[in-house]
């Protein structure tokens, strides 16, 4: 991780878009930051504890997003500058808090909102444009093209805030989170920050003094107030800009990370001349007289931006509603078919749409290169498929429930949410999961299916979550659960990290974002408190585990839990060596024949075992394996054997 | 007339969800794929081998009877109503510790405690009753171990499990104590010897029960947990018609059920059975109508044969004749079993041809259908 505390004015610093969100948030002098790990939003928060105690700021992880926007905003209030960062899904956590926050206003401190949506999906159980939460709920919303405008306009928008009264949503996307990107610094605030709640509810006063989203409709007016004081910012904003020639051929209005990919398109094209780029940083309330003076540049507008046609539909909009004396040119986008409304673009897509407008016929390279080149990484690159790590607690916990669920026979079913045991889905998990939906979310589709016996349903119900996700959004589910008696069981896949995002620290681990040694939420205590039974199992002994799934199952009658608790391989492996040395004795492997039929490199599939061909034997992989052991309990022939290493 | 290579997913189509497995537990213990649990087989994960052992040992897959006959008897398919036998005789043990403890005349426990003691076999593969009188397969290895097993229980149970889980490399001798499709499991298995498990040579006696039904282990199990206090029951009978009955010896009173109330948890696939004296064993045993307190005992083989009279000689049983009446009795039973079981096949094939997996001569499953 670059250090992002460097005070270094003037210089230029590789940072990645997360990084230099993070370092634009300590130049506007906040104090405190929180989130809830997601990708692609992670890094601002891990960047931000990791100098917190030199900044003399305050950062967590939040037990979700929601409490993560809600702390920031109790910052606010007593005039700290704060910062709240997640990945789109959080904005639908957060929409509750949010849709009042912007009548309440904010506090003195600055407050600002980072979204980081991930396009195609590629860390996510859905692909979402956060942006429309602006327009939905008038909030102003911004989102830089590069690296340092992530940095610059995180800071502006602490200004913004203030000056204005409410909250800023910074939207990145992927490409801007994870790309690294030269930043030139400004100077880091040497200032005390002192916090003190001293809003009063003066019920005198005309203009509404609370922080309370009280009397609605007035503060409804209110905010589109503020939100128009922010597009009179927008229309002066140093963050839209238009280059190319003055009577275009195309111009092109995109923003965000569209912007690098348009600027390539362009260049690749040689329409340099031709094309014009309108980049636009405010993106709501739209800078509505910048974009009219532009749009005469050209008789045809194309829309490059990802992943919605959001920008596309402000300018429509705003388009339509101009007198016909203004200008008013063809539109291509998302609405044409020239440019996806889903996953994420590239040069290779924006040339494409470009060439069509325009009617170029461009190739950039030769017919046959696309499967040549295909052949050759394909010859390179050892076929993978989506699977757990080797020594995974999570592939024996679905080693023991697949099995649990076939031994029962009533065709159990296995509900889930997203983590690494979303994994489970496939051969990983031996395509346990059945269903997969936001955080939590598999335990409320578990409180459902588990009331339908009525109806003559009596397949055996198991939600699984991550420990993460059991702090996050499942408690509810699970009180729900016990007191509706719902019939299934929770199982939470406890490998004492938040794996998937980073080993982040959650409520069950002992330490905070910032290092300090915590108390731990034990949750087992806190399931047992609520009344329900709670087994806790090491995944690895797949007998206990087993048989334990087994009698829960049997035993029926409402929401139980089952704690399936052993660290994350990744984690243990840092500090530890391999607890065994497991070898093939290939004297007793009878590969594939009958009694056994690579069970291990066929079925249980841990990277660690491999199938040699030629003796037609198993073989331990010994740089991948990491000595867990468990694949010697699943061998038939107890071929698969191990010493304490 | 051999069974035709197949593997787990036609036996589990075929068998399994065909309502036809008998729990023999022939496909299970050495399997990773085919597992026992609560009453049934379980297929855990799919296995691609095309000639699997499960389905070829499979008591209810096709099953040439002269051949298999032929590999312990010498000769074709008897068709004798309770198959080969070199003698028939009614026994009971002189043991004071099998005595009362085991089903009517201790001759099975005694045999096989005599068999451990002479050297016969070094363990046994037998159904033990549980402290929470479920049924479970054991591998016995000591007198003791073998006494605890004995008395029945009426519930099917996969004792060929153990035996498949024994290492290939352990070269005990073996017994094993089988109802008919355990014992024809087994008879299979010695007519192909299975690969990857202990050698087949190494089974040295095979006793035989007797048997008109076995009760289905978790269903009956349900129904003794809701009416009685398992924890204070000794022994299960059915005494020999016209008794009826079930019993059970609890403490203090016996409790008896109408047999036809238990009927209702037999395994449906004993109604396709045509063996009521398990016509493969070394030695077959069942009660005696009308004695009490002994057993019938057909002696089939050389071995069985060997084993009886070291019993005898050595005062281990007591033997005499199993008088002609009762023989008639038998054989009569024995043949109703097997034209009833054949309907049901016929019936259940649709095809008085077809008859499933009973490999028979056309002209033996003539005679028994007619």
């Amino acid at each position: 991780m670059a250090n992002i505390e460097i005070d270094a004015p003037c210089t230029r610093q590789l940072f990645i878009g997360n990084e230099a969100i993070a370092r634009g948030a300590l130049e506007a002098g906040i104090g405190f930051a929180a989130a809830y790990p997601g990708t692609p939003s992670s890094e601002i928060i891990s960047s931000l504890a990791q100098v917190a105690k030199d900044m003399g700021i305050y950062a967590e992880w939040s037990v979700n997003e929601k409490v993560a926007m809600e702390a920031a905003a109790g910052a606010s209030f007593a005039g700290i500058r704060s910062l709240a960062a997640m990945k789109q899904n959080g904005i639908n956590v957060v929409s509750d808090f949010l849709a009042n926050l912007v009548m309440s206003g904010i506090g003195k401190g600055g407050l600002v909102l980072v979204s980081c949506d991930d396009p195609s999906a590629i860390s996510s159980s859905n692909e979402q444009d956060s942006r429309h939460i602006a327009k939905w709920l008038d909030i102003p919303l911004v989102e830089p093209g590069d690296f340092q405008e992530a940095k610059d306009m995180t800071k502006w928008l602490f200004e913004l805030s203030e000056e204005i009264g409410t909250l800023f949503i910074l939207r990145s996307v992927t490409r801007i989170a994870h790309a690294r990107g030269n930043v030139k610094l400004g100077e880091l605030p040497k200032r005390e920050q002192r916090a003190y709640f001293d809003q009063i509810h003066d019920l005198k006063s005309v203009m509404p003094t609370s922080l309370m989203p009280i009397p609605s409709p007035l503060r409804h007016f209110f905010q589109h107030m503020k939100v128009d004081k922010a597009r009179e910012k927008f229309e002066a904003s140093q963050f839209n800009r238009y280059v190319g020639p003055d009577k275009a051929d195309l111009l092109i209005v995109t923003c965000g990370s569209c912007w690098l990919y348009a600027q390539d398109a362009v260049k690749a094209l040689k329409l340099e001349d031709k094309v014009g780029i309108l980049k636009l940083g405010t993106l709501w309330p739209l800078p509505e007289k910048f974009v009219e003076s532009n749009l005469g540049k050209s008789q045809k507008v194309l829309f490059v931006e990802e992943i919605d046609p959001f920008l596309e539909r402000s300018v429509m909009e705003f388009v339509a509603s101009l007198p016909s004396t203004s200008p008013h040119p063809t539109f291509y986008g998302k609405h044409s078919g020239h440019i996806n409304a889903y996953g994420e673009l590239n040069p290779d897509l924006v040339i494409k749409a470009i060439s069509t407008v325009l009617g170029l016929t461009y190739q950039a390279r030769d017919a046959g290169y696309g499967s040549e080149a295909e052949a050759v990484a394909k010859s390179h690159v050892p076929e993978r498929s989506m699977t757990f790590c080797a020594g995974c607690p999570h592939r024996a916990t679905f080693w023991a429930i697949k099995n649990a669920l076939k031994l029962d026979g009533r065709n159990g079913i296995v509900t889930g949410d997203i983590g690494c045991y979303s994994m489970a889905l496939g051969p990983a998990g031996f395509f346990q999961l059945r269903t997969l939906h936001c955080m939590g979310g598999g335990t409320g589709v578990a409180n459902g299916l588990g009331k339908l016996g009525q109806f003559g349903f009596s397949q055996p119900v198991l939600a699984v979550v991550g420990d993460s996700t059991f702090y996050h959004a499942t408690i509810p589910a699970l009180i729900n659960g016990i007191y509706n008696q719902s019939n299934f069981i929770l199982v939470i896949l406890d490998n004492s990290a938040t794996a998937m995002t980073g080993f982040q620290p959650h409520p069950g681990i002992g330490t905070t974002a910032m290092g300090e040694p915590t108390k731990v939420v034990s949750m087992e205590a806190l399931c047992r408190s609520l009344g329900t039974h709670v087994e806790v199992c090491d995944p690895f002994d797949l007998k206990h585990s087993t048989n334990t799934l087994l009698d829960m199952i049997a035993e029926g009658g409402g929401a139980k839990v089952i704690i399936m608790r052993r660290q994350c391989e990744l984690v243990r492996g840092k500090k530890e060596k391999p607890p065994y040395r497991v070898w093939v004795d290939v004297e007793k492997c009878i590969g594939e024949a009958c009694g056994c039929d690579r069970l291990c490199t066929k079925v249980f599939l841990c990277p660690g075992l491999t199938w040699d061909k030629k003796a037609g034997k198993s073989k331990i992989d010994e740089v991948i394996c990491t000595g867990c052991g468990v694949c010697t309990e699943i061998c038939p022939q107890g071929a698969i054997t191990k010493e304490v290493a | 007339m051999a069974a035709e290579p197949k593997g787990c997913k036609e036996l589990v189509n075929e068998v399994i969800e065909a309502g036809l497995c008998t729990l023999c537990g022939a496909c299970t213990g050495n399997c990773p794929y085919l597992v026992y649990h609560k009453g049934r087989i379980a297929l855990l994960d799919n296995c691609t081998i095309s000639d699997g052992q499960c389905y070829k040992y499979c008591p209810r897959t096709c099953t040439d009877l002269d051949a298999i006959s032929q590999q312990v008897f010498g000769k074709p398919y008897s068709e004798e109503e309770i198959g080969a036998a070199k003698e028939i005789l009614i026994a009971r043990t002189t043991d004071k510790r099998v005595r009362g403890k085991a089903q009517y005349g201790g001759v099975v426990t005694t045999l096989l405690s005599l068999a451990l003691t002479e050297g016969l076999i070094d363990g046994a593969v037998l159904t033990k009753t549980s402290d929470d009188k479920t049924a479970n397969p054991v591998l016995a290895r000591s007198e003791k171990e073998i006494f605890q097993c004995a008395g029945s229980n009426y519930m099917a149970c996969p004792v060929l499990g153990p035996y498949n889980q024994i290492p290939r490399d352990d070269s005990s001798k073996l017994g094993i104590v089988g109802t008919p499709c355990q014992v024809l499991a087994m008879t299979k298995m010695k007519n192909t010897p299975p690969i990857n498990r202990a050698n087949i040579r190494n089974v040295k006696l095979v006793i035989g029960l007797f048997c008109t039904w076995a009760l289905s282990p978790d269903k009956f199990h349900r129904f003794l947990k809701e009416k009685l206090d398992l924890s204070k029951v000794k022994k299960f009978d059915i005494p020999p018609p016209p008794a009826n009955r079930f019993d059970v010896y609890s403490t203090p009173d016996k409790i008896s059920f109408p047999l036809d109330e238990i009927r209702q948890f037999t395994m449906p696939t004993c109604a396709y059975c045509l063996d009521m004296t398990s016509e493969f064993a070394d030695v077959s045993v069942g009660s005696v109508e009308g004695i009490e307190g002994w057993d019938t005992v057909v002696i089939r083989t050389d071995i069985g044969a060997e084993l009886v009279k070291t019993a005898k000689d050595k005062k281990k049983l007591e033997t005499d004749k199993l008088p002609l009446e009762n023989l008639a009795h038998l054989k009569e039973a024995a043949l109703l079993k097997k034209k009833r079981a054949l309907k049901e096949i016929a019936n259940r094939s649709g095809d008085e041809k077809n008859l499933l997996y009973v490999g028979l001569s056309p002209n033996s499953a003539k005679k028994l259908l007619a």
